[in-house]
């Protein structure tokens, strides 16, 4: 009994001390040594080969600070802007922790944002740590500058607390006006792996108010080989979300019947199918879009709830959404930049001809075709029925 | 590791048997009694150490005062009222009326109780420990000289608590009454709530010293024989010297006594026990308490309630499923908290990350002794509330409340969402009071498994306890019925309560009929008989 009781007794002690003592580094840390970053900017340093990266980390002790002090009055932010160098984006995140103490923590990271200068010269090299690390979260949004972004990082709106998460409140919300799309890392990513792809990433820009900066988004940059080769507008973007199927709602502006006033539209449903059509050589996309709509303002004393107002309607709308699609497609052709993902529809139909063709794709996408059907319909006028005018 | 301490508990017991067996107690008095009335008064003295309360009263009784008798009570839990005027005046005065009474042997006993005793409740003795059990039963003995035999009349004074609302299981809807100390009573209850023949009771005393009566009861053609059988022996193992409580009996005949859980259901309400007779359960009642017990057990029965079947159906659903939550919100609440925190901050949602992180921004311990320190403290707050007498007790809770929950928040000691936390588990801890027990061990354990290993430690924690509810049994019944084994007619009334006229089969884990038993008729439906009659005009 006495040797195999001491040899239990062993084992017991030693079970308990290995289990806490092997576990111990499975990851415990309290949250109080936790820099929970919110958002990052990575900039190009001037005259060197060192990126300078920006960490938006949030200050625990004034984020409640007292929850009737609301921050803004008294000047304390809610965030600190870290920024510190380095020669890679893991480098410049180790080198933070001589200003922090605590090593970054990025699982919440919301938004990272590339500045203008890194961008045109290749987001490619920077890109993989985002993906790699496993503390980040491929759902992270990927954001372009349109200057620096690390002025963006402290333009901090009324309402949202944080830059950061205002930053990912808007881009979250694009679907009321689908001038822009939210894309996050792992979007970007496959994009950027599917080699004829040219993804679009949203454009950050600064408007200056009386009191201080409003980021807003001014459209949507087109990366091509992982460098930005282009910039399209509000209404371009829409021309390619409508191909896409990734119009959720927005605002289609219209002239009325009688050409003295605007009727205005809002999107309410959109759906799109693209048909890629290999004949001879010649690719042509059948692109067939569907889209309902209600009448939401108007601007002139004409009675538009009849059939005849809106039929004229249903046309003058197919014929903007047309205008925002070739729109797009002119830019796409000048910069050679596929962000309709054509090629990839073609890929999925044509197998053995895509082989081929993803060549020389970029000398056969200017050739593309397209034959678009719009169908629109307005189904409601919303709560009038007539114009609120002298009636006769 | 747990193979160690079972070895070494098993070994405890092992030897606590062999020391049993060589001093097996309670056989030393078992002789006859002598027909000389002096010989057995002076043995029964000086087995009592002459007790003051023993009254031994030697009188002469018959027609000419010829015979001698004796008549031996304790009289403090004696009727003397019942004795004087039932066994002695009969004795020595009415047999004076009797008009044949002069050619009756009042040495026999039989004559006597026959003819004299007008109580009903009496047997016949012939060893002295009979004697002496019946004695400190509560019965007078009667000692005739020249009779081989004494008669033990039972004529039982024990003041007994009135029937209350018991304070461990209120209802809202539903009978008020509650069991009380004396098993009579108890089984008068059930009785009343079960006028069947087939209800039978079985007696055993068990208790070297205590002489505890323990009953059973049970419906005769519903409870399955087998389980009878296996209580019977449970039962007559017991050798210990007194059973206070039926806790005593639920220790000595459970199942799985290394298991946090409990396999034996225990309760104060008469209308709980007579249900779960219905269906084929077996009630131990013992004497002294008015905790009843009720086997088998199934896991399931701790989330049912009495007022589940006396409200309508939808209602007694929901507060049914709010149970099972607060169940895993009982046990899993601190150790996910701690898991969330500690190991994994990705899965917290970013506001709500940051509300945390501001809460705990002053705490100076780790979360897990934080969590620690409040369970402890809650723990002891309601240990202490239920302790004291009641005016204190509320101080406690007051105290405790502004302490705990406000002060030790300001002194940045404990952060506010811990104490929502552990605030919340402490009142789904009542929710389910059968499983509180089991509840208050797992949450400390499944605590300090989220402490080293996060969620995989509480993961694993779990598995654990699934793996070990899945295998318990209680008195053959598997303790996960109707799930596992899965059971789609006892699945009727787990998560939700199907209505009433629909649960018309007895549960058969409980019965083990190989036919399908019922216990109303299958059409129940309730509806309007006559529709065209049905107008109120």
């Amino acid at each position: 009994m006495g040797k195999e009781m001491k040899f239990s007794v062993m084992s017991l002690t030693l079970f308990f001390f290995l289990s806490i003592a092997l576990s111990g580094c499975l990851g415990a840390r309290e949250i109080n040594d936790l820099e929970i970053v919110i958002g990052m900017g990575v900039d190009k340093e001037k005259d060197s080969e060192d990126i300078l990266l920006t960490a938006q980390v949030v200050k625990v002790d004034a984020a409640g600070g007292g929850s009737g002090n609301s921050s803004d009055g008294g000047g304390s932010k809610a965030f600190w802007n870290v920024s510190s160098k380095g020669s890679s984006i893991f480098d410049a995140v180790r080198e933070m922790t001589h200003k922090t103490g605590n090593r970054l923590f990025i699982s919440h990271n919301q938004a990272v944002i590339f500045g203008n200068d890194l961008a045109a010269e290749g987001l490619q090299d920077y890109i993989d740590f985002f993906l790699r690390a496993h503390e980040m979260r491929p759902t992270a949004l990927i954001l372009i500058a349109e200057k620096k972004a690390s002025d963006l990082m402290d333009a901090k709106s009324e309402t949202e607390k944080y830059p950061a998460m205002n930053i990912a409140k808007f881009v979250e919300n694009y679907g009321y006006t689908s001038h822009f799309y939210k894309v996050n890392m792992k979007d970007f990513a496959s994009c950027l792996m599917s080699g004829t792809t040219a993804p679009l990433v949203p454009l950050l820009s600064i408007v200056e108010e009386k009191e201080g900066k409003d980021i807003y988004v001014s459209g949507m940059v087109a990366i091509k080989n992982g460098k930005m080769v282009g910039k399209l507008n509000h209404d371009e973007v829409r021309g390619v979300l409508w191909v896409l199927d990734k119009v959720e709602s927005g605002v289609i502006t219209v002239s009325s019947p009688n050409e003295q006033g605007k009727a205005v539209l809002e999107i309410i449903k959109a759906k799109s199918k693209v048909k890629p059509e290999l004949k001879d050589g010649k690719i042509v996309m059948n692109i067939k879009i569907k889209e309902e709509s209600s009448l939401s303002e108007q601007t002139t004393t004409e009675n538009l709830a009849n059939d005849k107002a809106l039929k004229k309607l249903q046309e003058n709308s197919a014929e903007v959404i047309r205008q925002e699609i070739m729109a797009a497609f002119d830019k796409s052709r000048d910069l050679k930049a596929d962000f309709f993902r054509f090629g990839e529809m073609l890929h999925k139909k044509y197998h053995k001809e895509w082989k081929a063709l993803k060549d020389k794709w970029d000398e056969i996408y200017p050739t593309i075709e397209l034959k678009i059907e719009i169908d629109t319909k307005i189904i409601k006028t919303d709560l009038l029925n007539k114009p609120v005018s002298p009636s006769d | 590791m747990f193979g160690y301490i079972l070895k070494k508990i098993r070994y405890l017991s092992l030897k606590n048997k062999y020391m049993l067996q060589n001093t097996q107690p309670g056989e030393n008095n078992s002789e006859p009694i002598s027909p000389v009335l002096e010989i057995n008064l002076e043995a029964i003295k000086s087995i009592l150490h002459e007790s003051s309360d023993v009254t031994i009263h030697e009188f002469n009784f018959g027609h000419e005062r010829k015979n001698r008798g004796a008549l031996i009570f304790i009289n403090s839990i004696t009727d003397k009222e019942e004795i004087h005027k039932n066994i002695l005046q009969p004795l020595m005065y009415d047999v004076l009326l009797l008009k044949n009474a002069v050619g009756m042997d009042f040495n026999d006993i039989d004559t006597i109780r026959k003819n004299l005793i007008s109580m009903t409740d009496n047997k016949k003795v012939a060893m002295l420990n009979d004697l002496l059990d019946s004695l400190l039963a509560g019965a007078a003995i009667l000692l005739i000289n020249g009779s081989k035999e004494a008669l033990a009349i039972k004529s039982v004074k024990i003041k007994s608590r009135s029937i209350e609302e018991p304070g461990t299981e209120a209802v809202v809807r539903g009978p008020r009454e509650g069991f009380v100390e004396n098993v009579n009573e108890n089984i008068a209850l059930i009785r009343r709530k079960i006028k069947d023949t087939d209800l039978c009771v079985e007696k055993y005393v068990i208790g070297e010293k205590s002489k505890t009566d323990v009953c059973i009861v049970y419906l005769k053609s519903v409870a399955n024989p087998k389980v009878i059988e296996e209580i019977r022996i449970r039962l007559k193992r017991i050798k210990t010297e007194a059973i206070l409580e039926s806790g005593y009996i639920e220790q000595f005949i459970e199942d799985c006594p290394y298991s946090v859980f409990p396999t034996v259901s225990n309760s104060e309400k008469p209308d709980k026990v007579a249900a779960k007779i219905l269906e084929g359960r077996v009630a131990i009642l013992v004497d002294g308490t008015p905790f009843v017990l009720v086997v088998p057990m199934v896991f399931i029965e701790s989330f049912q309630s009495v007022e589940d079947y006396y409200a309508r159906p939808f209602f007694a659903s929901v507060i049914r499923i709010i149970r099972f939550l607060s169940y895993i919100i009982s046990t899993l609440g601190p150790a996910i908290y701690v898991a969330l925190t500690v190991f994994h901050q990705e899965l917290i949602p970013t506001q709500l990350l940051i509300s945390i992180a501001e809460g705990r921004e002053k705490v100076p311990f780790p979360a897990i002794l934080e969590a620690f320190l409040m369970l402890f403290a809650f723990d002891l707050l309601r240990e202490a509330g239920v302790r004291l007498p009641k005016p204190v007790g509320q101080t406690v809770g007051i105290v405790g409340a502004l302490v705990l929950g406000e002060a030790s928040v300001q002194a940045g000691l404990i952060s506010p969402i811990m104490v929502i936390v552990v605030s919340a588990t402490a009142i789904a801890s009542f929710a389910v009071p059968a499983q509180t027990d089991s509840g208050t061990v797992l949450r400390y354990i499944y605590l300090v498994l989220a402490g080293i290993a996060g969620g995989f430690g509480v993961i694993m924690g779990l598995l654990a306890t699934l793996l070990h509810l899945a295998s318990l049994r209680s008195f053959g019944t598997p303790y996960l019925w109707p799930i596992v084994p899965l059971d789609t007619a006892g699945l009727k009334d787990v998560f939700i309560r199907m209505p009433l006229w629909t649960l018309s089969k007895r549960p058969k884990a409980i019965t083990w009929d190989s036919y399908d038993s019922y216990n109303q008729s299958p059409d129940l439906m309730p509806s309007p008989y006559n529709k065209d009659n049905n107008d109120p005009k």
